[in-house]
């Protein structure tokens, strides 16, 4: 499957940007300069400055991630060790910001807060590029196969669609952790690697869960009139089968909402993952999570602002960055605002 | 017309049924184990088995899901600790942690989401709109453009985030606590104001840019020139003909999104510390307290289905040229 679904992005965009001048009714002039929309596309994303700004933040956030361990390294500190003789009795730390902790250390337990922040920025980015992976192979898969077989195949799919769109999703993704954290024992008791490693992937299901049926919905949309055109019926008539006309023909005119959706989906992800990680639904100890910390931050935001404020400003700045990011996608891709 | 309503009834009807099925699926037959958790950690088998059976685990499932579908119905009764417990007609359980029928716990948080999202509705759809309108009045200028960019990053910023800093920093509005509106209505508005505000705030962005564009749409529209021909003052033109046609859009919009946060108030109830439907769901959460969570979630997807319900029959009296098929 992984193959075919990333194929369609380099190889046959030659193929559909014909499509596109023929479906216009043009001559298909053939110069050598023939750029396909995705082409056109990215070349207008390139020339826009704010999107090129967030592009780099995100990018920032993404080296950071990764090299989490070397910049905890470089500062000397992990993220997970007690410096319990830097806190004095009432809870708070003795020490402000120094050479050895850059930003402090954290009140009760005295672990490290720069260790913990660059660790942090971990769970956010895996958990929402997995969700956003899972749930855009969901929906197109869902979306193509709705779409083109059509019959009570697309009126079932269609149904459980419009069923997941109109479920109350925020009350249900708490119900479906609780369900899911006590089916793959996570439950009290367990030990607490355990637990997280649960929650973790707990978390991601349920957002895949919710996530894939307005990408299918769209998708299908878009598959019911494309069918119709005149280079699918060519498809069919030439004897191509029904999984080449699928992911070789349909999905590359599909490009622009899949990646427009996968763009919002991303930050959207993140924001969903920290959200329920503060309500205490998400992640929990001992994962170094942005969420996790400002959820316990809150108790101490007057004596010890930066414990707050550093994962507050980490997780909205990323997500301004990626929300700006993806609207700048969407007006580079959108036929609509095409020059 | 009426066909159209009751399909849609019919339709909304078997959302509520399968989201009703597929919950209490999941919750009693996946492998999980209400009665243990309930018990504890000091758990004799005694005490384990009574638990079953008050919960009725020991029954076959088809009889354990006649028993849920009847307590709906006609209501039903539970064994509590020796004494007999009367849950009335839409009864949707009962919460052996709390000791309370789950409609009567609902019954208690439905007031309170309602509250908040209602006067928080009131406060981005009055900001909304006057700095939409406004912006539109001078669209292109230095304004508009910084109405436009501030509601655009607004609108990016996590909503649990500015809930949060809104709740630590903003110390001089008055304490956040829910008193019933018939009881002390001063007391009720001042004690959810900080709330109001919080979700009031962060919604407006949207709907000024709702808003803006909109009125920018309207005033551009032939009635507009002819109000303006005619020699009506500037303000008459502007609110009286050119907001008038552009509150059909936002106001479709407003129905789509009161019926989301009537069942996404979880942020702002956890932040506030307002024991709403959502508050109530995420205690049960920590709780495992599986007659509130599914109580919850029943009582979220009937709130979502009929609102859209209405929003879709609404927006048809509202907007003549939408036909029903």
């Amino acid at each position: 499957m992984e193959p075919t679904l990333t194929g369609p992005d380099t190889a046959p965009m030659g193929a559909s940007s014909t499509t596109v001048a023929a479906e216009e009714g043009m001559p298909p002039v053939r110069k050598a300069e023939s750029k396909s929309p995705t082409r056109i596309a990215l070349i207008r994303l390139r020339q826009d400055k704010v999107a090129m700004t967030c592009a780099v933040i995100a990018a920032i956030y993404v080296l950071i991630a990764i090299f989490a361990p070397l910049l905890a390294k470089l500062e000397g500190q992990s993220p997970t060790a007690y410096h319990m003789d830097m806190i004095d009795p009432f809870g708070y730390p003795t020490i402000g910001t120094t050479s050895d902790h850059w930003f402090g250390i954290e009140p009760r337990l005295g672990r490290d807060l720069f260790a913990r922040w660059v660790y942090g920025a971990r769970p956010s980015l895996i958990v929402g590029a997995t969700a956003t992976v899972i749930t855009t192979i969901i929906g197109i898969v869902i979306g193509l196969v709705a779409g083109f077989v059509g019959g009570w195949v697309d009126r079932v799919l269609s149904w459980f669609i419009d069923l997941v769109l109109s479920l109350p999703y925020l009350l249900f993704a708490i119900a479906t952790s609780a369900l899911l954290v006590q089916a793959f024992g996570g439950a009290e008791g367990a030990p607490p690697e355990t637990v997280a490693r649960v929650r973790f992937i707990s978390l991601i299901m349920v957002l895949s869960f919710f996530g894939w049926a307005s990408l299918a919905r769209l998708i299908r949309g878009q598959v019911l009139s494309l069918r119709e055109r005149e280079f699918i019926a060519a498809a069919r008539v030439l004897g191509v089968p029904t999984r080449r006309v699928l992911f070789r023909e349909l999905l590359p005119n599909l490009v622009a909402p899949i990646v427009i959706s996968t763009s919002l989906a991303l930050p959207a992800y993140i924001v969903a993952e920290a959200g329920l990680t503060v309500l205490g639904v998400g992640l929990v100890e001992p994962t170094p999570s942005w969420g996790v910390t400002i959820s316990s931050a809150t108790n101490y935001y007057r004596a010890d602002p930066l414990y707050l404020w550093l994962p507050v400003l980490g997780i909205t700045i990323l997500v301004l960055a990626l929300s700006l990011l993806g609207d700048a996608v969407r007006d580079a891709f959108d036929p609509r605002t095409r020059r | 017309m009426l066909l159209y309503i009751l399909r849609r009834i019919l339709i909304a009807i078997s959302v509520v049924a399968v989201t009703l099925i597929a919950s209490f699926a999941l919750f009693y037959v996946a492998p999980t184990d209400p009665a243990g958790v309930l018990c504890g950690e000091r758990c004799t088998p005694a005490r384990y088995e009574e638990i079953r059976r008050s919960l009725n685990l020991d029954e076959p499932l088809p009889s354990q899901v006649g028993n849920y579908f009847k307590g709906l119905v006609v209501g039903r009764t539970y064994e509590s600790g020796g004494t007999t417990v009367e849950c009335e007609a839409p009864c949707l359980g009962y919460s052996y942690l709390l000791g309370q029928p789950v409609t009567k716990l609902f019954a208690q948080a439905i007031p309170v989401t309602f509250s908040l999202v209602l006067g928080g509705a009131i406060v981005y759809v009055s900001v909304g709109l006057l700095a939409g309108v406004f912006a539109a009045r001078r669209r292109g200028t230095l304004f508009d453009r910084v109405t436009v960019g501030v509601s655009l990053i607004l609108n990016s910023i996590p909503y649990f985030i500015v809930a949060l800093i809104i709740s630590l920093y903003a110390t001089f509005l008055p304490p956040t606590q829910y008193t019933k509106l018939f009881e002390n209505p001063a007391m009720w508005a001042s004690g959810l104001l900080a709330a109001w505000l919080c979700l009031g705030l962060a919604n407006a962005a949207s709907y000024t840019r709702y808003s803006r564009g909109s009125m920018i749409e309207s005033l551009g529209e032939d009635f507009v020139r002819t109000a303006r021909a005619k020699g009506l003052t500037e303000r008459k033109v502007v609110y009286g003909h050119g907001l008038r046609a552009a509150l059909t859009p936002v106001a479709s919009i407003l129905g789509v999104d009161l019926a989301y946060q009537l069942t996404n108030t979880v942020f702002t109830e956890t932040i506030f510390g307002l024991p709403g439907v959502g508050l109530m769901t995420l205690r049960a959460f920590f709780t495992f307290d599986l007659p509130v969570l599914m109580g919850g979630v029943l009582v979220g997807s009937i709130a979502l289905v009929t609102m859209n319900l209405i929003v879709d029959v609404l927006y048809t009296v509202l907007d003549p040229r939408v036909r029903l098929s």
